[in-house]
């Protein structure tokens, strides 16, 4: 009974959210601190920029592809936003940026301190996150380059043309009604939740009730095939690191918004949580397979074990190791899941 | 199958995004009296120092110390301090990536009515309340360089300076950026325009952009790094150029730097550097532990203090009394050259 119990667990597509579940009450035993309401509030603050970003790198990840430019999309997103935003720059600090002068002064931008500051910020964050997608889709749908490589060299020229703009500096006095989104709450909801349940509603609506979605999954399984079937492989290509942007210039506003500043180096230690919380999650990294609810799951694992992590009492260095094994340990889990699947549809 | 999933799924979102309701707005304290020590990557050894003394100390006093490293990624540190704050710890010391992010952790901590401490990196305003231990950088900068000021003066022609740029994020680098501009805006006669060379406090950086300066500046004859560490930097880009002389010797470029470690202090005694600012480590870390236990003792919750260590120079001239004030000529007189690696 308890094997059958145990292996139907392994079996499961929720396997991944069993696992957060048994994590979580084993972690009550010994830390029972890890449900009080603070903490609890603090998860979910954690969960949901992260999972913006899972969402979008989902798509990427069911094309068959890959997309390492997301944390220098938020670095570059950030200092957009920033500022166009901010009501007061520091000329000691910004007067070498290429655009002092320009656009900026000791006042921030010509629209900073308008009711416009914010919806204006936010739109030019949202478009210039769509804008690095759209250049990533199109080398990698029309140029035929490998997605690896396109991304990586725009991580790297996004998070340097970041640094560039701003002389490496970050950009403070973001305007109330932004930095609410990343702080602010209805009752006891954060309003990131909401951000990110938009979100996640749209990809679920997308990828599960729609063409575009079963066009999406072709192209992931089989391209040539795709073709074949007359599936336009190229605009969907292009449509999945559009949205990637898209949703890491989202996550961009929530973290930004949360520390209160536009930063040049927003993001930049985030791409193996997004990648490692996606493929834990269930996403395959050779395309064709992805859902919603897997991304939430990974992301969900993720969040609770940095969480934990922070909370135990551990030497500093001992931290990373822990990580590392744990999930490792996952990895195992969903490698042995896999075998015991194949055996069955075999069986 | 489905319903399970879904029962199960509405249940963690439940419970992540309505936390906030039922229970209390802090974790269950532990019964011990806890300290979150979170810091940034200790690339240096004024960190490596300050770390140590202030674990040490806590440990001693029968505190527990909750270390969190953030690896130079602000928002990690703020989620490690939130969820330090629902851990139910009695106070917090960190040591911020930057001003900015510094105002913002410690904004949170305020709000939880858990007092902190911020060592040694001062947050960029302050609109928030802490413990701030923070050396006078723009003094001791200056203290440094009219010393070397003073030595190029004795060069009978126009110094060319150099400096080697901290992260102009943190105020530290920018205090002591204008402590050295200071000094060269008051002796127009001595010394030619100022080359700046950015280094982000990143010892890679600061090789690769000092290179690539005294390529273009071959004339470079006064070199102030914004911080000790970037010294083993500033000598592999001098030796081969043949301007890694000692004082007195032909050629020899006018040395200076802050902090006050062991690799200044090494290079000081061999003759190479002619001063080095000198932050007081050991009073800023048992200042900064006095003043946050005694607000704990005492119940405050959002204590705000901001303590200045005066520092001093270190020179050629006064090493015979000063020397062994400076903390790392101290490791340095322990350890032999281990310390100065």
């Amino acid at each position: 009974m308890g094997r059958r119990f145990v292996r139907r667990g392994l079996l499961s597509e929720n396997f991944v959210l069993y696992l957060s579940i048994v994590f979580f009450a084993i972690l009550y035993l010994f830390m029972p601190y890890i449900a009080s309401g603070r903490n609890l509030a603090n998860l979910s603050s954690n969960l949901w920029p992260l999972l913006a970003l899972v969402l979008g790198q989902m798509f990427v990840l069911i094309l068959g592809g890959i997309d390492l430019s997301q944390t220098s999309i938020m670095a570059l997103t950030s200092v957009v936003g920033g500022m166009l935003m901010t009501t007061q720059l520091d000329p000691t600090l910004f007067e070498k940026s290429p655009l002092w002068g320009i656009l900026l002064s000791p006042q921030g931008s010509p629209i900073s301190g308008t009711a416009l500051a914010v919806p204006l910020g936010i739109l030019a964050m949202l478009a210039a996150g769509m804008f690095v997608g759209l250049l990533n889709g199109l080398a990698v749908a029309k140029g035929r380059m490998p997605a690896f490589m396109v991304t990586l060299v725009s991580m790297m020229f996004f998070s340097g043309l970041a640094i560039y703009l701003t002389k490496s500096e970050n950009i403070m006095y973001l305007p109330g009604g932004f930095t609410m989104l990343g702080a602010g709450e209805i009752g006891p909801v954060p309003y990131s939740f909401f951000v990110v349940l938009v979100l996640a509603a749209v990809a679920q609506v997308v990828l599960k009730h729609t063409v575009l979605g079963r066009w999406f999954f072709a192209v992931g399984k089989s391209i040539r095939t795709s073709v074949v079937s007359g599936v336009p492989t190229e605009r969907v290509v292009i449509l999945g690191y559009v949205f990637s942007g898209f949703c890491a210039a989202v996550a961009s506003i929530l973290y930004s918004a949360r520390l209160a500043c536009g930063r040049p180096t927003l993001g930049q230690n985030l791409l193996l949580d997004v990648i490692g919380a996606a493929v834990i999650g269930g996403i395959s990294l050779f395309g064709g397979k992805g859902k919603v609810l897997w991304a939430f799951f990974g992301a969900l694992f993720f969040v609770l074990l940095s969480n934990a992590l922070s909370m135990l009492a551990l030497p500093f260095y001992a931290e990373p190791v822990v990580k590392g094994a744990v999930i490792l340990l996952a990895a195992l889990l969903d490698v042995t899941r896999t075998r015991l699947l194949a055996r069955e549809i075999v069986a | 199958m489905r319903a399970w999933r879904w029962i199960c799924v509405s249940v963690a979102v439940a419970a992540l995004v309505a936390g906030g309701i039922s229970c209390s707005r802090r974790g269950d304290a532990p019964a011990r009296t806890s300290v979150c020590f979170a810091f940034q990557d200790l690339e240096t050894e004024f960190w490596v120092a300050g770390h140590k003394a202030i674990t040490e100390t806590l440990k001693s006093k029968g505190i527990e110390v909750l270390e969190r490293n953030a690896n130079q990624d602000a928002n990690r540190q703020l989620e490690q301090v939130r969820a330090a704050i629902a851990r139910g710890v009695n106070g917090i010391i960190i040591i911020p990536q930057d001003g900015e992010s510094a105002v913002t952790i410690v904004g949170e901590a305020n709000k939880a009515g858990v007092p902190i401490g911020v060592f040694n990196r001062p947050p960029a305003n302050k609109s928030n309340a802490a413990i701030v231990v923070v050396a006078d950088n723009e003094r001791i900068s200056e203290l440094a360089v009219s010393y070397m000021a003073e030595q190029a003066r004795r060069l009978g022609r126009k110094a060319t300076p150099l400096i080697l740029v901290g992260d102009l994020g943190d105020n530290n680098a920018v205090a002591r950026r204008k402590g050295f501009m200071n000094v060269i805006e008051k002796n127009p006669d001595l010394f030619n325009a100022v080359i700046e060379v950015p280094t982000k406090w990143d010892a890679v950086t600061a090789q690769a952009n000092l290179e690539a300066a005294m390529q273009s500046n071959p004339g470079v004859d006064f070199i102030f790094t914004s911080s000790d560490q970037m010294y083993p930097q500033i000598r592999a880009v001098l030796e081969p150029l043949g301007k890694w002389k000692k004082i007195g010797d032909p050629g020899h470029v006018i040395l200076g730097g802050v902090d006050g470690d062991a690799r200044a202090a090494r290079w000081m005694k061999e003759g190479y550097v002619d001063a080095t600012g000198v932050q007081d480590l050991f009073y800023e870390a048992d200042a900064l532990l006095t003043e946050l236990l005694r607000a704990i003792e005492a119940g405050e919750k959002t204590p705000n203090k901001w303590i200045e260590d005066p520092g001093f120079a270190l020179t050629q001239a006064n090493m015979a009394e000063r020397a062994m004030d400076m903390w790392g000529y101290k490791l340095f007189a322990e350890q032999g050259p281990a310390a100065a690696r």
